[in-house]
């Protein structure tokens, strides 16, 4: 019997009672809709939270947090960490950044502002991958770079107590004009016996950083040269500018020298990987974006595979439907089962047309519940924001999916609708080719 | 194209534990030649039927053997007989055993989609075989819509359609009138001398009997005339 004729077998007795295999195509259709809508909230999660984590990241970015000396104390990393980080292979750059320990005044004309100073080793940022926007490069040991929206920050000195409270810059009170090539003064101070002395650096503006690829993220660094640490620690006395009213004596070798912030950066992605091993081999410990991605993985991975397991309960309750649909189906056709068999048809093609019969009302739940899946899922994406919104008052982050749908659950979806209408299509098979002949034909079956 | 060598049967009836032996056949040896109508006459409970089923391979004799065509059927398992049945026997059976949900057409092309022929040659076969049972316009006809006669040509007609060599008739007037009765033995006559084939009918009634070449006599399972 060839499987045209056996699925138009199927199809004709599908036929002679419609409403009770379309109650079990329903049944079967919302277990897989069941399925699929509960673990696409895992997947919707997993993708927004990915992508909230690798939203303005450097993925081929490995923060080195600390290195061991001979007696395995714990301290920053300095030089000698810098030369064996840019020796390792697949590395493309190592950035070091020092933070000057107190917040200086940077004076232009009539305005000013406090900021964070750092200080950066530029050949290593523009290797990896820092760029102006406008000026350039610091030649001269007192030229320095501000962050794009440096100029931002400085407003009138008038104007800026009244800005400050309101916490929200003022466009007439900061300053509009160019600041490359500018001269700009930078007040460092210090407390001797309760007593505090300024001093004033002039500097000025070689280049300004580019825009952060997010509109929201602000960029207010300034970036000085190691020999205006120098001249700072000289005024204060104390490492990196730190203003100590107490005089304590630092032991500056070992609380303050080396780097508050090491980065690696590898040639490509393939590259984190290793490189991030290796560097843990030698006892540093790391941070890089696709060790998070890692955790995150793992964690969801787990929560999916649990949902999809939930899930996959309903698709079973379901296949009680099938069993019982199928039973019925061999105890109605016993007759013909038995005719069938008596003039040559083979127990195997018998017990074939079932389970295709079986099968097909799975495949047919499958994809009527996948259909549904999908438009359920496309309301509640539209439709939870808004609820949550107009609930709770509360903002909901653009990025954020509750429910996504990819490929690959509607495939472990269907795969297991199948797999499960076809094992409950099984014993009532099996049961119609031990139908016994004589018994059926005389219908006592 | 029959041997049946000294099959003997017994039904086990009743609950387990409490099971009694009834038997049916003793001993029972004869042969049956190609192109021959044999009938197997014989009273009710007198073990014709069991007989016919297990030539059939409905069911299985407790001792013996049958061979059909040169084949030991009684070795074959239930798929190889099923397999053997649809390639030489042809059944007409007492209360014809029509499937109601299909036309009368579907009902004679089963056995050739059971076969596994492609649509056209089905076709052809299908009708040729409606034509030849006189039943050319009743091809869209439920059983339910055919008289009793009319439902054992269908009946015929699928037992002939993938041209077995032999076709097993268990009382097959047994549900008919008088008039359509001979018209039916006529019919397997006029089968027999033009194609050949084979009957071994199962009757009780004399007139039916006296078609074939010769009887086969069963009394209380063991043959009394005819081998």
């Amino acid at each position: 019997m060839t499987l045209k004729d056996q699925f138009r077998f199927v199809r004709q007795n599908m036929k002679k009672n419609k409403l009770r295999i379309f109650m079990t195509v329903l049944a079967t259709a919302i277990g897989c809709t069941f399925l699929i809508v509960l673990a696409s909230v895992g997947f919707g999660l997993h993708q927004s939270i990915v992508k909230e984590t690798l939203a303005d990241r450097v993925v081929t970015e490995i923060s080195v947090h600390s290195a061991p000396d001979d007696e395995g104390n714990y301290s920053r990393p300095g030089e000698e960490d810098i030369r064996y980080l840019e020796s390792l292979e697949g590395v493309k750059a190592v950035t070091r950044r020092q933070n000057l320990m107190q917040a200086p005044k940077f004076s232009f004309k009539d305005y000013e502002t406090e900021q964070q100073a750092t200080i950066a080793h530029m050949p290593s940022e523009v290797k990896a991958g820092f760029e102006l926007s406008k000026g350039e490069l610091p030649s001269e040991e007192n030229e320095i770079i501000v962050g794009y929206h440096f100029q931002e920050q400085l407003r009138k000195k008038s104007a800026e107590t009244e800005s400050q409270q309101e916490n929200q810059p003022n466009k007439a009170e900061h300053y509009e004009g160019s600041l490359i090539g500018k001269s700009i003064d930078m007040t460092v101070k210090k407390v001797i016996d309760g007593e505090e002395k300024t001093r004033t650096i002039p500097l000025i503006i070689s280049g300004i950083g580019e825009a952060p690829s997010r509109e929201w993220m602000k960029d207010q660094n300034i970036y000085i040269s190691e020999s205006i640490l120098k001249q700072v620690e000289s005024f204060t006395n104390t490492p990196k500018g730190m203003i100590d009213p107490e005089g304590q004596k630092h032991n500056l070798e070992k609380d303050f020298s080396g780097y508050d912030e090491v980065k690696v950066y590898t040639e490509s992605l393939e590259d984190v990987k290793p490189v991030t091993d290796q560097i843990e081999r030698e006892g540093y410990s790391t941070y890089s974006v696709l060790k998070e991605m890692d955790q995150i993985n793992m964690i969801f991975t787990i929560m999916k595979a649990g949902l999809i397991l939930i899930g996959t309960i309903a698709v079973l309750i379901a296949s009680i439907g099938i069993y019982n649909t199928m039973t019925m189906a061999v105890t109605e056709r016993a007759p013909d089962i038995g005719i069938m068999k008596a003039i040559g048809a083979n127990p195997k093609t018998i017990k074939r047309i079932f389970l295709l019969e079986s099968s097909y009302i799975g495949l047919i739940g499958a994809v009527v519940g996948t259909i549904l899946a999908y438009v359920i899922s496309a309301i509640v994406n539209f439709g939870l924001p808004l609820i949550i919104e107009s609930a709770f008052q509360e903002q909901l982050p653009k990025s954020l999916k509750f429910s996504s749908i990819p490929l690959s659950l509607v495939l472990i979806a269907v795969g297991i609708c199948l797999l499960v209408t076809i094992i409950s299509g099984v014993r009532p098979a099996k049961r119609a080719t031990k139908i016994d002949i004589l018994k059926a034909m005389r219908r006592e079956v | 194209m029959i041997k049946v060598k000294h099959v003997s049967h017994h039904f086990e009836m009743g609950k387990k534990g409490r099971k009694t032996v009834l038997p049916v056949l003793h001993d029972l040896s004869f042969e049956i030649h190609k192109g021959e109508i044999v009938a197997i006459a014989g009273k009710s409970g007198s073990g014709k039927s069991t007989l016919l089923n297990l030539i059939s391979g409905f069911i299985r004799p407790v001792e013996g053997e049958i061979w059909i065509e040169g084949t030991k059927v009684t070795d074959l398992n239930e798929s190889q007989f099923a397999d053997f049945r649809l390639e030489h026997i042809g059944f007409i059976f007492q209360n014809f055993q029509l499937i109601p949900s299909m036309t009368a057409y579907e009902n004679i092309e089963l056995p050739l989609i059971l076969k596994g022929l492609d649509v056209k040659a089905r076709k052809k076969k299908t009708e040729e075989t409606l034509e030849k049972v006189g039943l050319g316009q009743f091809g869209d006809h439920y059983p339910s819509e055919l008289s009793g006669g009319q439902q054992q040509r269908v009946s015929i007609a699928r037992a002939l359609v993938s041209n077995p060599p032999l076709i097993l008739a268990d009382e097959p007037t047994g549900s008919l009138d008088s008039d359509t009765e001979s018209e039916l033995l006529d019919f397997i006559k006029q089968l027999n001398e033009e194609l050949g084939i084979t009957f071994l009918i199962i009757t009780h009634d004399e007139e039916v009997a006296s078609i074939g070449n010769r009887t086969i006599v069963v009394k209380d399972g063991q043959m009394v005339q005819g081998g």
